[in-house]
């Protein structure tokens, strides 16, 4: 949730000749699984060698083989078409999770950076409070007690993350704030509205970007640990969380059943936290201001 | 290998360093760039070298090699010779004993070299052992502290207790002499000691180093950009440009007479104080970076006096008169085509009677900015009272087409000032009136009017590197600017083209980001920005402070030239008082929020009424030998004057 | 003088926190009426509803006086550490607590120490060797400990070392010390290879920023030694904003010790609250989201006041000499 940025490790971008530096194979790799994840999402029931709710008592809790790749649950359903079409459930989540913290985050961050004033006090206190309160925990308790689902989650999800994104960009706002190319354009007469858009926060951008991917990452986690607690979504929906705490007894029969839905989960966070990470990295070195 | 240039120095005897071609590179991500390309020079015992050079010249990083602290990626080869021993070749663990025991260093930002949780006095005498050697005990390690800090001039001993965060920037860089000096080194470098901080207190600073060298007979090497610092200091000067030694002399020969087409362009840009000059000299271009010079006279590509030889291989550093190294190849040729150039500038001066006659007439139209007695002060009431009083009842006033230099040090409010008259910042008392319209509060104006002091004033800023904004081309920055002055505007491209041209750029560069120009190239897109509204007053917040001097000049004669094309006038604030002569017809003097003195700049430079005027004009480093003599006695007359100072050193 | 800048800016903190922890337990309190159905309904639970149950719950309860005033019956109650009764089992909130905390705090304890342990001189020595191979495979390790969620890395382990090669229990919390340690060794190493994942990036991120000031190279310069660069300069000067993340340390293990608790089936408070939300045993909820905040709470108070010893600018007097 929190953007640690760590400075340039060589982890995510081989050295090459001065100028384009292309991206390492281990961000391509990451690039290449979360477009396979998203294919999944959308295609899912299209890609699936079998249908995921498709019950065949007969080869119940069966080990991986040349039929079933990655084996069978306790009732005869596909692992491997489970997980395909599962990604739907991881990736939906996460995305609204992202996309409406950074909605949210970046309008008010701005607005906070920029004027100061009232709205800036409102976000700090705000930003204070959630600071230290375990999101997932509350998002366990709100959920759990009022008996939603994946879409209560989501919401409260939301509410959490906002003003912590809310207070990075501010920082980063104030940071550009007091350059002289934005006093220059207010100077200018230059609408207040545009500084923001067109000057300031095209600046920020990197950090919008990468704090976008991790949010989605930290989301992912969170979103399977609520369906790995039963809170998430509906029983029969394949979700990998979900799969994981149902086939949990199922370990000693098929341990696929279990350690698959879990690969796929850390894979898939892996590489965006990758990208994030990545994509700070890259976008910081185009000459943005210092 | 040529002999380094080496003085014996005034207890004669052995060099204490010896540096033979020393060449720095970097390798990073697998590139090799060149940093230095081959450097000689000794040090003597007792004596003061000076390194000079300008941005990309490589002067910190030689220094850093000296000592061999240089920083990950970049290594050097040659031979720096101390007592015997090869710094370059030394296993890390004999390179700790011998730092800050023989080799000491201190850094340019007071504000960031001392470690901020640690008090003072613990850092000075961190590494002090006692007879047996062990750390001191607490008393001796007390006294210890007292005793060096007393000798760089700070008395009170509570200074060993306090925090770096409670002292001021001047008393910080006292504190990390004391510590440098701690374990009484045989070399002291200083790079860029008094660069970061106010010209009064670097006067005091530099006259604290000397002291400490002689008592202690020490050998000093200053790292600095200013050629009058280092004539002011140093015994030698050693001249580095793009990362080759262009020049080695003594400070006065270098002076009287340089031997190199740089060092005399370096002279001749610098601004005099004395007198007004009608043209500034300036080197054209900008500094090269080091691997594109790498294989020639690094200097070729801005010299007029270049020829074919220059550009064919790398000339040598050569003994071309007894004690004066030129690496010029030609300097027997154009010896006498530089003494001309010299005396040419020379002659280019406005003497005094126009200076004041300029003053006189021009600003006699209509005033284009009246104010009167603006006050501003910041930090909110209800907080634990941090308030910061910038200007307390200021009045000045600027005519049509008229130059007015506001000058003072950091925390005088000139830069409050500036802004205040763009509408950046309102002062909370006081009026100011633009070409007749009352600014003082720019929320009840109405929106036309808003508009038309948008038009009328535009701002000029310090820092080259963050005044364009670094994702956009510079056509469409000057585009916006040129939209904002006038809505209806049709061929966009071709006023920009129109307006690169006027402050001396090709058309080309429109299309460019801000991070493939160089600071001097920025700052003239500033200037283009600003002139796009076509402003009747321009506010140029220190426009010159953050470039290399070589290019300074260049600024300004542009900025000389749009007033004569535009008729614009100027409000030029600076701390530089012979940049303010070059520019200026009048000047305001500004302590601490008011005004101190005013008049023309001819008359309050060359005879300054206001003893901190008078002080400001002492401060500047000039290389007559009682300048750092009586630094002492000027900064005791200071303190008793103004006992409420907080900058004081 | 400062010692009474540090009262005022601690008597600050205090009642900011305060305030806080009354604003929280509003919320929690709240919680009954979150829950699906009334009042009545959650606190019948699967009783039946007869009108003697219903009045005698109206009483208990006081569900007629005004939402206002039942907060401030409920909050008098836990303040005298009655939390109420649990509707599924009949046993006061309070010793269901206590009987299980003693687990959880077990089990955090061990993984946090580990995961400081570990992650804090991985940290600094990965920011030492910046850009080097070793920096690398920390960088990455971490990279992926963040990206694991606790219970992920539990099923892993748990199927690795306990089912697969039999080296440690598959569930229960054991008993007496020793056993207790072989038992909960993999629920903490799962619990903390998250944590220690984001101290390392902290750490590690905290002292390249410190290791790349000029203090570090004035003292290099000066011919101080690289122990007492790293201690005296780099480590103190990062510590601040490590230690300020401590509240959002403590918070990724509370959490990640409900997860471990069910993976490993741990009689913690952790399995508590999953059965308490999953029952809706509001009671229980309520008293264990409360004791959370109070530790969170009292937590980053303890961290503020670490930082005024490691700081003394937080406090400064002004005033330049």
């Amino acid at each position: 949730m929190t953007v640690i940025t760590a400075p340039d490790t060589g982890v995510l971008v081989s050295p090459r000749k001065r100028g384009r530096r292309r991206p390492s194979l281990l961000i391509l790799l990451s690039f290449l699984i979360v477009l396979l994840v998203v294919a999944c999402a959308l295609f899912g029931s299209l890609l699936a060698p079998f249908g995921a709710n498709a019950q065949n008592l007969i080869v119940a809790t069966q080990a991986p083989s040349a039929h079933h790749l990655l084996g069978t649950d306790d009732f005869g359903r596909d692992i491997l078409s489970r997980i395909i079409v599962g990604a739907r459930a991881a990736v939906i989540g996460p995305a609204l999770i992202a996309v409406g913290a950074l909605i949210v985050g970046n309008v008010l961050g701005l607005v906070a950076g920029y004027f100061g004033g009232r709205v800036d006090y409102f976000i700090m206190r705000l930003a204070d409070l959630v600071w230290a309160l375990p999101g997932l925990l509350i998002a366990i308790v709100v959920v759990g007690v009022i008996g939603g689902g994946y879409y209560v989650a989501v919401v409260v999800l939301v509410v959490l993350t906002f003003p912590i994104d809310a207070r990075i960009v501010r920082g980063a706002v104030l940071q550009q704030r007091n350059m002289p190319y934005v006093e220059a354009a207010e100077t200018l007469g230059i609408a207040r509205s545009r500084i923001m858009l067109r000057h300031i926060w095209p600046n920020i951008l990197p950090l919008v970007v990468a704090n976008t991917f991790l949010n989605f990452a930290f989301s992912l986690v969170a979103l399977s640990a609520l369906s790995f607690l039963g809170l998430g979504v509906p029983l029969n929906t394949p979700d990998w969380g979900g799969m994981l705490s149902q086939n949990l007894s199922l370990i000693q029969g098929n341990a696929m059943a279990c350690l698959a839905p879990a690969i796929a989960l850390v894979l898939t966070a892996v590489s965006m936290n990758l990208i994030g990470d990545w994509s700070y990295e890259r976008l910081s070195d185009r000459g943005r201001a210092r | 290998m040529t002999v380094p240039p080496g003085a014996a120095g005034p207890a004669g005897g052995a060099p204490l360093l010896t540096v033979r071609g020393l060449r720095i590179s970097s390798r990073l991500q697998g590139v090799d760039r060149v940093i230095t390309t081959g450097s000689d020079f000794s040090l003597a015992p007792g004596e003061t070298l000076g390194i000079v050079g300008e941005s990309g010249s490589g002067k910190s990083l030689t220094a850093r090699a000296l000592i061999g602290l240089l920083p990950a990626g970049v290594h050097a080869e040659g031979e720096v010779e101390y007592r015997g021993r090869d710094i370059l070749k030394l296993p890390e663990r004999q390179l700790r004993q011998i730092r800050g025991s023989e080799l000491a260093m201190i850094f340019q930002d007071p504000f960031t070299m001392l470690n901020p949780l640690m008090r003072c006095g613990a850092q000075i005498v961190e590494l002090l052992r006692d007879e047996r050697g062990r750390p001191l005990k607490r008393a001796r390690a007390r006294q210890e502290a007292a005793r060096r800090l007393a000798e760089v001039g700070i008395a009170d001993a509570a200074v060993a207790d306090a925090y770096p965060f409670e002292l001021s920037g001047g008393m910080r860089q006292r504190v990390g002499i004391a510590a440098a000096i701690a374990r009484d080194p045989q070399v002291l470098i200083a790079d860029e000691p008094s660069t970061a901080l106010d010209v009064t207190t670097q006067r005091e600073i530099l006259a604290r180093l000397r002291e400490v060298q002689q008592t202690r007979g020490m050998g000093l090497i200053l790292i600095t950009h200013d050629l009058r610092v280092a004539f002011a200091l140093c015994d030698r000067v050693l001249v580095l440009y793009a990362g080759s030694v262009l020049e080695v002399a003594t400070a006065g020969a270098m002076e009287a007479e340089p031997l190199h087409p740089y060092t005399l362009g370096l002279l001749l840009s610098d601004p005099p104080v004395d007198r007004r000059l009608s043209h500034m000299a300036a080197i054209p271009g900008s500094v090269p970076s080091p691997d594109d010079v790498a294989t020639s006279c690094a200097f070729a590509p801005r010299c007029e006096w270049r020829a074919e030889i220059c550009t064919a291989a790398t000339p040598p550093l050569a003994e071309v008169a007894p004690a004066r190294w030129s690496a010029c190849v030609r300097v027997d040729g154009i010896e006498p085509l530089m003494q001309e150039a010299r005396s040419e500038t020379m002659a280019a001066r406005l003497d005094h009677e126009q200076e004041v006659a300029l003053a006189q007439e021009t600003g006699q139209d209509s005033a284009v900015v009246v104010t009167r007695d603006v006050e501003k002060v910041f930090g909110e009431s209800g907080q634990s009272g941090r308030r910061v009083t910038a200007l307390k009842g200021v009045s000045i006033e600027i005519g049509a087409d008229e130059a007015v230099g506001l000058v003072g040090e950091s925390g005088s409010g000139k830069s409050t000032l500036g802004r205040c008259l763009v509408g950046l910042e309102t002062p909370t008392a006081g009026t100011i009136v633009v070409n007749g319209i009352d600014t003082s509060q720019t929320g009840r104006l109405s929106a036309a009017d808003r508009r038309r002091l948008r038009r009328t004033v535009q701002m000029v800023f310090q820092d080259p590197y963050s005044t364009l904004n670094p994702v956009r081309t510079v056509g469409s920055t000057l585009g916006e600017a040129l939209s904002a002055a006038d809505g209806q505007i049709r061929d966009v491209r071709k006023a920009v083209g129109e307006l690169l041209e006027r402050v001396g750029l090709p058309v080309r560069y429109a299309e460019r980001k801000p991070v493939a120009l160089s600071g001097g190239e920025r700052q003239r897109v500033a200037v283009a920005r600003a002139l796009a509204v076509r402003p009747r007053l321009i506010v140029c917040d220190e426009p010159v402070s953050a470039l290399d001097v070589s290019v300074q000049a260049q600024i300004l004669n542009l900025l000389a030239e749009v007033r004569r094309e535009f008729g614009v006038s100027y409000l030029f604030i600076t701390h530089d008082l012979a940049v303010v002569r070059q520019v200026a017809e009048r000047v305001y003097v500004l302590c601490q929020g008011e005004v101190v003195e005013q008049g023309a700049t001819g008359d309050v430079l060359d005879n300054p009424q206001d003893p901190y005027t008078r002080k400001l004009v002492d401060s500047i480093p000039s290389s007559d030998e009682t300048w750092l003599a009586q630094a002492d006695e000027a900064a005791q007359d200071s303190t008793a004057q103004a006992a409420s100072t907080p900058q004081g050193a | 003088m400062r010692a009474r800048q540090i009262t005022f800016f601690l008597t600050r903190r205090l009642l900011a926190l305060i305030v806080l922890l009354l604003l929280i337990s509003f919320l929690i309190f709240g919680l009954l009426y979150l829950a699906p159905g009334n009042a009545i309904q959650v606190l019948l639970g699967t009783h039946p509803a007869s009108p003697a149950a219903i009045a005698a719950l109206e009483a208990k309860y006081h569900l007629n006086d005004s939402f206002f005033v039942q907060y401030l019956l409920w909050l008098k109650g836990a303040v005298h550490l009655n939390l109420g009764v649990s509707i599924q089992s009949g046993q006061t909130v309070t010793s269901l607590i206590s009987s299980r905390i003693g687990v959880t705090i077990f089990l955090g304890v061990y993984a946090f120490l580990l995961a400081v342990l570990i992650g804090i001189p991985a940290g600094i020595a990965s920011a030492m060797r910046n850009r080097t191979a070793a920096d690398r495979t920390i960088v990455g390790i971490s990279l992926i400990g963040v990206s694991v969620p606790a219970f992920v890395s539990g099923i892993f382990l748990l199927y690795l070392l306990a089912i697969d090669a039999g080296w440690f229990p598959v569930y229960g919390p054991g008993t007496g010390f020793p056993d207790r340690l072989w038992h909960l060794t993999l629920p903490a190493f799962a619990l903390a290879f998250g944590v220690m994942a984001l101290i390392v990036k902290l750490t590690r991120a905290a002292m390249i920023t410190a290791l790349e000031q000029d203090y570090i190279a004035f003292a290099q310069a000066r011919g101080v030694g690289p122990l007492r660069i790293i201690t005296r300069y780099a480590l103190r000067n990062s510590a601040g904003p490590i230690i300020t993340a401590g509240g959002l340390i403590l918070g990724v293990v509370l959490t990640g010790a409900v997860l471990v608790e069910q993976v490993f089936a741990l009689p913690g408070i952790g399995t508590l609250l999953i059965t308490s939300v999953e029952s809706k045993d509001v009671p229980v909820v309520q008293g264990f989201t409360l004791l959370a905040a109070a530790i969170l709470i009292g937590a980053n108070f303890l961290i503020d006041l670490c930082y005024l010893f490691i700081d003394p600018r937080i406090t400064a007097g002004r005033g330049v000499r």
